[in-house]
């Protein structure tokens, strides 16, 4: 008996494709390609975009391929955590770690104040409740011109090193800005592949999948939902936060609804429920932008073309196809 | 077949000795030094605009301008052999795309200088970043908080007119001229805001009496119920303070409701571009300021020498206001580094703080608290007959000369004396 199962593992070992190693091993393996990627990129500052946008994508993800739910408005969570991270170090002189803390509870709350109020909704209804909400909160940060900047933006987001244990950190310095940021993306990379592989992240797709068998094993569904919502919030809030570092400045157009566009153009080109789509989404997305816009005038015409193609022929995203493929 | 191999051979042979001989005579001969000099270090010039987006047509121009001011200097030798570059990046618009783009000029390209940007929110993001990293900024678009304490740094120029220096201009003219009776119709963003609020203030001086501020969003197609409001309050001037295409649309409909007939339409700012885009019509009558109109040449010899330059680099186009800002931005500095005889970032600003220059458009100079350029402010009507070619739009009928009353103090902005 013994003996078999052993032989049975084996054989399932020896069957064991490379998509299994690389989803057994996604946090592993996603450190590494953030550790190398900065070297390949054509410059360090839309390399660290690439990874905030990809987080602000991961945080997307987990409320639009694993819950199921398409929110229009992502862009007051990744917006509220960076003005609020800006706001800690510009009027109150926060040191640095405060002013990530602030800009992660900050997204947290708003998802929770949205949550509340949307989650009940289902579908288009969703997504209409959720754009309404997060138009709002622009103009609360549009109005608030002292605390803010208004049309201005927000300036003077300026932290010049990072004291940590004693050492201290150029933050001025491009890659040393990079390894900072991506230490946190990693970070988030980590919390959520442990949130996925928990007993609730199974409730979360069983909610997606069918919400009244969840509910008639004995979920709350909608408490599920709205938690699933105010963790992604976290996750937004937190690349809001080191956008607002990054850039030194948040501007209002964050809060825009094209910035909530973007997210979706981002999980949908990469692939939605798919644990690294929305970081190859961002980082087409973003270098394809950034290439073509240096060669012509008319990038939007040649990204918009190139989308379209991904959508009619990839639906599943660029790594749902890849996925799909190694499942074969 | 091998007669042809052989006689390919032979010139490829001759064209290498050709090449050998030539690179001899190179290496051997003065101009030597200035080549391996030219190809080891250029002198770069960040150039961020919206060359995509509604600002598209003014932007474009602006580079066509900067890039006549790096010709000129590079055809006059250049800093003892030193050319200059420039490296343009489309900012789009956006003050986060034009924050990355800085970076990317500052930490991949390094480029020396940082001149452009054409929104106030978008070079408030870029003096942003340049200030913390100790890289010269010239601004050659419009703002008044970029002249402030909190934004300004000595790293920062402004080379374009800020919004109190234009609406004061213009509400100088108007209000001594067309009546107390004010109305306002203003687009409900910063810029607009800014410009109102500059008009106010100049009004005090003249006891106008404000009849009242109708504002509309961003982007409005349809002001026909705006303006039967306007009409009703018998203004002696309306003040339209927006611009683009919400520009063109509130003065052709404007004029449709006939306010022309009793009313003088003045706006802060005229841009060349959207008065072409828009046709005379709309626009005839209208007065406004801008910081440079090319007609200006019979005037100044130096508007002369550009306008000319233009016109030989880009078969016979005239510049535009945005575009010889452009030109200016650039041209300041690269002036700049030729007396600071270095591209040394502490030189060069000794160097333009001390610059009285006559480029374009007559005497200008940079203040020495905020690094304003002080200059003159044209008062223009737009016309719609006797054109003398598509560029002959505006009548100057103002100027006002360079005055550093007309600027806020430096104590009012905030810099310690």
């Amino acid at each position: 008996m013994n003996e078999m199962s052993q032989s049975l593992l084996r054989t399932q070992a020896a069957r064991v494709s490379w998509f299994d190693v690389a989803t057994r091993h996604r946090v592993a393996l996603a450190t590494l390609a953030v550790l190398v990627f900065p070297l390949v990129m054509p410059f360090t500052a839309l390399a660290v975009n690439i990874l905030i946008y990809g987080l602000y994508a991961l945080g997307f993800n987990l409320v639009y391929g694993y819950l199921g739910l398409l929110s229009f408005g992502h862009a007051a969570l990744f917006g509220t955590g960076a003005y609020l991270c800006g706001m800690a170090i510009v009027h109150f002189g926060l040191p640095w770690y405060a002013a990530i803390a602030i800009g992660v509870v900050a997204g947290l709350a708003m998802a929770a104040l949205i949550g509340v109020l949307a989650i009940r909704t289902r579908g288009i209804y969703f997504a209409m409740v959720t754009m309404a909400l997060s138009q709002c909160v622009y103009y609360l940060f549009y109005q608030a011109v002292d605390w803010t900047g208004g049309e201005n933006g927000l300036r003077g987001i300026n932290v010049r090193s990072i004291d940590l244990f004693g050492m201290r950190l150029d933050f001025l310095d491009p890659m040393t800005r990079y390894y900072v940021i991506a230490a946190f993306v990693i970070a988030a990379f980590f919390i959520l592949s442990r949130i996925l592989a928990s007993p609730f992240g199974a409730v979360i797709e069983a909610v997606r999948e069918n919400a009244t068998r969840a509910r008639a094993s004995g979920y709350d569904v909608t408490l599920t939902r709205l938690i699933t919502f105010v963790l992604s919030g976290g996750f937004c809030g937190l690349a809001g936060a080191l956008q607002a570092l990054h850039l030194s400045i948040v501007p209002i157009e964050i809060l825009h609804y094209d910035t909530s566009g973007i997210v979706v153009m981002i999980a949908l080109l990469g692939g939605m429920g798919t644990f690294f789509g929305p970081m190859i989404g961002a980082a087409v997305f973003l270098l394809l932008e950034n290439l073509v816009s240096l060669w012509t005038v008319h990038w939007q015409l040649i990204v918009g073309a190139i989308f379209v193609i991904c959508v009619l022929f990839f639906p599943a995203g660029i790594w749902g196809t890849l996925t799909s493929r190694g499942k074969r | 077949m091998r007669s042809e191999v052989s006689k390919s051979r032979s010139i490829s042979r001759r064209r290498l000795l050709a090449t050998v001989g030539a690179g001899a005579v190179t290496a051997a001969s003065p101009f030597r030094i200035n080549l391996v000099k030219a190809e080891e270090a250029n002198i770069k010039i960040g150039f961020p605009v919206p060359l995509t987006g509604p600002y598209g047509t003014e932007a474009q121009d602006q580079v066509r301008a900067a890039q006549l001011a790096v010709a000129q200097f590079n055809e006059a030798g250049g800093l003892n052999g030193r050319k200059a570059e420039l490296v343009v990046r489309d900012d789009k618009l956006n003050p986060g795309e034009a924050a990355t783009r800085t970076l990317e000029l500052v930490e991949k390209e390094k480029v020396n200088f940082v001149v452009g940007s054409l929104s106030a929110a978008v070079q408030l993001a870029i003096n942003n970043v340049t200030k913390e990293r100790g890289i010269i900024f010239n601004s050659i678009s419009q703002s008044d908080a970029i002249n402030e304490a909190a934004d300004f740094s000595r790293f920062t120029f402004h080379e374009a007119l800020n919004p109190h220096m234009t609406s004061g201009a213009v509400g100088r003219y108007a209000f001594s001229k067309f009546g107390k009776r004010v109305a306002f119709l203003t687009a409900d963003y910063a810029y607009g805001h800014e410009m109102v609020r500059g008009f106010l203030e100049v009004g005090k001086a003249f006891n106008i009496e404000n009849l009242g501020d109708i504002r509309h969003p961003l982007g409005t197609t349809d002001f026909s119920t705006l303006l039967p409001r306007i009409l009703a309050l018998k203004p002696d001037i309306l003040c339209i303070s927006n611009f683009g295409r919400d520009q063109q649309i509130a003065l052709r409909q404007a004029t449709d409701f006939g306010i022309k007939k009793t009313t003088q339409i003045i706006a802060p700012l005229l841009s060349h571009a959207s008065r072409v885009a828009a046709g005379p019509q709309a626009f005839e009558g209208v007065i406004g300021g801008c910081s440079f109109y090319w007609g200006i040449e019979d005037k100044f010899a130096s508007t002369k020498a550009f306008n000319d330059a233009f016109r030989k680099m880009y078969d016979g186009k005239l510049p535009t206001d945005y575009g010889a800002l452009g030109y200016g931005g650039v041209r300041t500095v690269l002036s700049a580094v030729k007396n600071a005889g270095s591209v040394d970032t502490d030189k060069v600003i000794t160097a333009l703080e001390a610059l009285k220059y006559d480029y374009y458009k007559g005497p200008q100079y940079y203040r020495k608290c905020d690094h304003q350029s002080v200059q003159s402010v044209l008062v223009i009507r737009s016309k719609s007959k006797d054109q003398r070619n598509e560029s002959d739009v505006f009548e100057v009928i103002s100027t006002e000369e360079p005055d550093e009353a007309h600027l806020r103090s430096c104590a009012e902005l905030g810099h310690k004396a």
